[in-house]
């Protein structure tokens, strides 16, 4: 009974070692463009004037510098 | 967002556009941007496509991480902001202003 139970324990803390990179993997994106990295292009909505309205990166390329702010959600403050 | 639009005026100046970006609907992003008086674009990364690709999706809040990236006219990254420090935007600000991004 008492060796059954070790056994278990055994098995479980295995299982957790090896399920620990994997948690640590997915939990950020850990691929962040570089400075000096060419910014990927995209294509995304926004709302203005009323109008669903569509921009791509790229077109501001060789016009404008672009600030790109990322943030968590909206109604956040920041 | 609200420290960008303090700063639009000298941003814009130096010929530079900024464009925010979240998870968020186009919609819920209009109504934000309406409440806090943001006059530039709130863009719409629904499904979280462009946040994956720029590495900055946060497993802990299902979103975002707050990153700011100034893109030069080459397209290059110039400056990078991350967490915390992402909050004041003079880096990316006073980056704007140097002469070899005016060009």
């Amino acid at each position: 009974m008492h060796r059954t139970r070790l056994a278990l324990l055994w098995a479980s803390l295995l299982l957790a070692m090896m399920a620990a990179p994997a948690i640590a993997q997915t939990k950020d994106d850990s691929s962040m463009p570089k400075v000096g990295d060419v910014a990927p292009d995209f294509t995304l909505k926004y709302f203005d004037e009323g109008k669903l309205k569509e921009m791509k990166l790229s077109d501001y390329r060789d016009k404008k510098n672009v600030v790109l702010a990322f943030y968590v959600f909206a109604f956040t403050g920041g | 967002m609200k420290n960008f639009q303090q700063n639009l005026k000298t941003l814009e100046a130096a010929d530079t556009q900024v464009l925010g970006v979240s998870m968020d609907s186009p919609f819920a992003n209009k109504a934000f941007a309406d409440q806090i008086g943001v006059t530039f674009p709130l863009l719409s990364d629904w499904g979280g496509k462009v946040t994956h690709e720029y590495g900055i999706y946060k497993d802990e809040y299902h979103a975002a991480r707050r990153v700011n990236f100034l893109i030069g006219k080459d397209g290059k990254i110039k400056e990078e902001q991350v967490d915390k420090d992402a909050i004041d935007p003079t880096k990316i600000v006073d980056a704007c202003q140097r002469p070899k991004l005016k060009n």
